[in-house]
């Protein structure tokens, strides 16, 4: 496992797992959290991947997906950039956290939980 | 999807030992594969094929459809696993001279690759590390615009940071569109991030071939895959 820091940018990468799944995922994370500011630049796609040392293919093939959902936006000749779209980011917030909720769902049913006691725990735990 | 290299039935011996049985191999266009396998697999015999420097007892090979050939070999920039220069040359003089022998030879290309590897145009060849040495190779072969780029071994037996610095020039080189680039290596750790194809060869055969990114989608990254086909 590698770390590596690109200016707000923090992606870690795994060599067991695709590697453009995981520089797509940390970007999302990172625009779902609020750690990249809305309209901010990102690396460029050599920049990157001269960090990480890993194909620009790569790279570009995580940017693309970035684009495809509104995420980033790539202006001829400036770079690319992250929304300024409030509304993107509430989106893939959402689809994460729905994401997480789904893997927590079935770690409750492996349990044998069903949705009301799950509910009742969920009410019960503590958030701070 | 239109294929780079492909081989049927590749056979080659020498003298009595044979090298390359009957090998089917696909290696597709305007990818980085990745040829990895023991000493002894037939890696760099392979690669001398596809530049036509060892001719196949039975079987074929051909390049972009072609057979190997002289008119052919131009469209390929290829770095054997053991290359010489002239050592009285400057870093400058050498670059020079490729300019005049290497077709497709983009000098503003290699301007770039020797500021990424940080190489000092004044430095005469003899007095450069092995590293150095290896990187400057490395240069004459990715500066050139050709459609087939062949690495036999450009990280072995060089330092870690030369090692780097090599790296980050074959990504440097990928930046301005997809290319086809052969690299054949034991250092799959600090490799195997580059790749988006590989083959795995075993003495004589292929073990596996397949998309990287699938690969790892399996849980193992390209050195555990290693580990476990030829422990």
């Amino acid at each position: 496992m590698a770390e590596y820091e690109i200016g707000s940018f923090k992606i870690e990468l795994d060599l067991t797992k695709p590697l453009y799944e995981q520089v797509l995922d940390q970007i999302r994370h990172a625009i779902a959290r609020g750690e990249v500011e809305l309209g901010s630049k990102i690396p460029s796609v050599r920049e990157l991947a001269l960090q990480l040392k890993i194909n620009p293919n790569t790279v570009m093939r995580a940017y693309q997906e970035l684009e495809r959902d509104k995420l980033c936006e790539t202006r001829r000749g400036q770079g690319t950039f992250i929304t300024t779209s409030e509304e993107k980011v509430m989106e893939i917030k959402k689809s994460l956290a729905k994401d997480a909720l789904n893997v927590f769902v079935s770690s409750m049913k492996d349990l044998g939980m069903d949705r009301s006691s799950a509910q009742k725990l969920l009410e019960e735990v503590e958030w701070e | 999807m239109n294929m780079a290299v492909e081989t049927i039935k590749l056979t080659k011996r020498y003298g009595s030992k044979i090298v390359i049985d009957n090998l089917d191999l696909s290696i597709e266009e305007g990818k980085v594969t990745g040829l990895l396998g023991p000493n002894g697999a037939g890696k760099s015999t392979l690669l001398k094929a596809i530049v036509g420097l060892v001719k196949p007892d039975s079987g074929s090979i051909s390049i972009f459809g072609q057979k190997p050939s002289i008119k052919l070999n131009s469209e390929i920039a290829y770095l054997p696993d053991r290359a010489g220069w002239y050592q009285f040359h400057t870093v400058k003089t050498a670059l020079g001279y490729a300019k005049s022998v290497f077709p497709g030879f983009d000098e503003p290309k290699s301007e770039e690759l020797l500021k990424q590897m940080k190489l000092d145009v004044d430095m005469k060849v003899e007095t450069l590390s092995k590293g150095q040495q290896a990187c400057l190779q490395l240069i004459f072969c990715l500066a050139r615009n050709v459609r087939l780029c062949i690495l036999d071994e450009p990280f072995s037996g060089i330092d870690l940071i030369s090692r780097e610095r090599i790296i980050q020039g074959i990504i440097e080189s990928i930046m301005d569109g997809s290319r086809t680039i052969i690299i054949s290596t034991h250092e799959i750790y600090e490799s195997e991030s580059l790749f988006e194809k590989v083959v795995f060869l075993e003495e004589v055969h292929i073990k596996l071939a397949g998309d990287a990114e699938e690969l790892r989608r399996q849980g193992d990254s390209l050195e555990n895959v290693y580990r476990r086909l030829y422990r």
